[in-house]
C-alpha cells in the first residue's frame, strides 16, 4: 500500500505549468467545440421540432417517418452515425469536405432525434383545456401554438433541452476521431508530445467543465424567468 | 337566435345527445339540467363547436350549419363559432399571462384590434367582474372565484351572442360561488342571451327563463322555472331534484 503511494510520480499527475502552457492551444480546441456545438445545437432545435411535430400527426404519412428517424437516431451510437457520414458515404459519392461540416451534420441529425421527443413530450403535457380555451375562443392552429401552447411548453422543454445542449458539447470529443481539432483532440495533441496524458486529460475536463457550469447558470436564469408566473 | 333542430352526437358507438330540438331567443337564460352523463357537456360543445355533431342543424344568428358524416371545414367552424363564447368549470385561463393579457389576448390576435383600444375595453370589463384590483396578476395568484370571473371576461371580450355557461361555479369552494353567480345574473339582468350548466337550484329559479332538463342524451322535460323545477312531470326530474334537494 505505502510502496504504492510512495511510487506515485505526483508531477506527472497534474503539472500546471504545462497545463498553463498549453492553455492557448487548448482554448483554440474550445473555440472549435463551440462552434460545433453551437450549430449543432440550432439545427437540432430546429429539425427536431419539425419531427416532433410530424411525429404528433393524425397523418401517418408525417408520423410513421417521424417515429422511424427518432427510433433511429435515440438507437445508434453518435460515433458510429459519425462513422457513417464520415468514412461510409463517400462510397456512394458524398464526400464531407471538412471533418468539421460532418461532425455538425452528423450530431445535428442525432440529437434531432432526441430533442423531437422532448418537444413532442412537451406540448403534449400542455394541459387539453388551455388548447380549448384557446380553440374557443376562435384562435386557429398556429395562433393557438405560438401564442398559447408552445410558450408554455418551452417552460416544460427548458431543463431537458439544456441537458440536451450540454450532451451535444460534450459529444463533440467524438469528432476528434474524425481529425477534427477540437478541445480533447488539442489535448491529445500535447500529451503525445510530452507523455503528460493525465495533466491534458484533466486540463481538457476541466474545460469541458466550467463550460457546463457556465451554460448551467444561464439555465437557471431562463427557468427562473419562465417560472415566474408559478406561485408557491 | 340560436335554433337546434334534431342534433345528435355520437363518441364511437355511444349515443351521448339524441334528437336534441331546441330554441334561445334573444336576451333569453336558459338552465340546462340534468344528472352527470347525461349529455350537458357535450351539449354546449357541440354548440362552441369543441365538438362536432354527427347530424342536425345549428343555426344562430343568421348562420345555419348542417352537421352530417362529413369533417367541418376550417371555416364553418370558426363562422359558427364566432357567436358564442365558452366558460368552462375548470377556468382555463392562460397561465403563462397576467389577468389584462388573458382577456385582451383573443380579440388582438384574432381578430387584430388595437391594443390600447382593447385594454381601455379589458379594464372596463374586469371592473364590472370586480376584479379591476388584480389586473397584472397572474392566474396562479387569484382564487378560483377570481379566475372565473376572469374568464368571464374573457369570452365577453369577443362581444359573443350567447355566454355558454358550463357548472361555471362547481369546481368551486362554496363560499367563492355567490360572486361567481352574481356576475352571471348582472350579465343576465342586462340581457346578454345565455345557456347555463348549472346545479344550483335557486340561481336557476331566479335568473332563467326557461330550464331544459337532460336525460341520457335526451331533452326529456322544458319550460319555466316554475313548471319543471316546481312543477315537474316527468319521473326523472322529480328524482333528480329529490337527490339534490337531499343532498343540501
Ligand atoms: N370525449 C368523449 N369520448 C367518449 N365519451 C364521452 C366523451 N365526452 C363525454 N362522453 C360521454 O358522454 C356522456 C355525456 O357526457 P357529458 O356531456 O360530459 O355529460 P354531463 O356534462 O351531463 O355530465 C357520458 O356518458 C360521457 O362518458
Ligand atoms: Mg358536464
Amino acid at each position: 500500500m505505502f510502496d504504492w503511494f510512495n511510487q506515485i510520480h505526483w508531477e506527472h499527475l497534474f503539472n500546471p505549468e504545462l497545463a498553463l502552457d498549453s492553455l492557448p492551444l487548448l482554448i483554440e480546441g474550445l473555440q472549435i467545440t463551440m462552434i460545433i456545438s453551437l450549430f449543432s445545437m440550432l439545427f437540432a432545435l430546429l429539425f427536431g421540432l419539425v419531427v416532433g411535430i410530424a411525429r404528433m400527426s393524425k397523418f401517418k404519412l408525417l408520423s410513421f417517418p417521424a417515429r422511424a428517424y427518432i427510433s433511429f437516431m435515440r438507437g445508434t451510437p453518435l460515433l458510429v452515425f459519425i462513422f457513417i457520414l464520415y468514412y461510409g458515404l463517400p462510397v456512394i459519392g458524398i464526400q464531407f469536405t471538412s471533418p468539421i461540416v460532418a461532425a455538425i451534420v452528423g450530431i445535428s441529425l442525432n440529437f434531432a432525434g432526441y430533442n423531437a421527443e422532448i418537444i413532442r413530450s412537451a406540448i403534449m403535457s400542455v394541459p387539453k383545456g388551455q388548447w380549448e380555451a384557446a380553440e374557443s375562443l376562435q384562435m386557429n392552429y398556429f395562433q393557438m401554438m405560438r401564442r398559447i401552447i408552445i410558450p408554455q411548453a418551452t417552460r416544460i422543454a427548458l431543463p431537458p433541452t439544456f441537458s440536451i445542449f450540454m450532451d451535444i458539447i460534450k459529444g463533440t470529443s467524438l469528432a476528434s476521431v474524425i481529425t477534427v481539432h477540437e478541445l480533447l483532440y488539442s489535448a491529445r495533441i500535447v500529451a503525445g508530445r510530452t507523455y503528460e496524458s493525465m495533466t491534458m486529460y484533466i486540463a481538457a475536463a476541466l474545460i469541458y467543465w466550467i463550460v457546463c457550469v457556465i451554460i448551467g447558470y444561464f439555465q437557471q436564469r431562463l427557468e427562473a424567468r419562465y417560472n415566474r408566473y408559478i406561485s408557491n | 337566435m340560436i335554433e337546434i333542430s334534431n342534433l345528435n352526437k355520437k363518441f364511437d358507438e355511444t349515443t351521448v345527445l339524441e334528437s336534441i330540438d331546441f330554441s334561445v331567443k334573444k336576451g333569453e337564460v336558459v338552465a340546462l339540467i340534468g344528472a352527470s352523463g347525461s349529455g350537458k357537456t357535450t351539449l354546449l360543445r357541440c354548440l362552441n363547436l369543441l365538438e362536432t355533431p354527427n347530424s342536425g342543424t345549428i343555426t344562430i344568428g343568421d348562420t345555419t350549419q348542417v352537421f352530417s358524416e362529413r369533417p367541418l371545414k376550417k371555416t364553418e367552424k370558426l363562422k359558427l363559432r364566432q357567436y358564442s363564447g365558452m366558460v368552462f368549470q375548470g377556468f382555463h385561463l392562460f397561465p403563462h399571462k397576467t389577468v389584462i393579457e388573458n382577456i385582451i389576448e383573443a380579440p388582438l390576435i384574432v381578430k387584430k384590434e388595437s391594443k390600447e383600444t382593447l385594454i381601455k375595453k379589458g379594464e372596463a370589463l374586469l371592473d364590472k367582474v370586480g376584479m379591476i384590483d388584480h389586473l397584472d396578476k397572474f392566474p396562479d395568484a387569484l382564487s378560483g372565484g377570481q379566475q372565473q370571473r376572469v374568464a368571464i371576461a374573457r369570452a365577453l371580450m369577443m362581444e359573443p351572442d350567447v355566454m355558454l355557461f358550463d357548472e361555471p361555479t362547481s369546481a368551486l369552494d362554496p363560499q367563492l360561488v355567490r360572486e361567481v353567480l352574481k356576475v352571471i345574473e348582472e350579465l343576465a339582468n342586462e340581457g346578454q342571451t345565455m345557456i347555463i350548466v348549472t346545479h344550483e337550484m335557486n340561481f336557476a329559479k331566479r335568473v332563467a327563463d326557461k330550464v331544459l332538463f337532460m336525460d341520457d342524451g335526451y331533452i326529456i322535460e322544458e319550460g319555466s322555472p316554475e313548471k319543471v323545477l316546481v312543477h315537474p312531470e316527468k319521473q326523472q326530474t322529480k328524482s333528480f331534484l329529490q337527490l339534490l334537494d337531499d343532498e343540501a
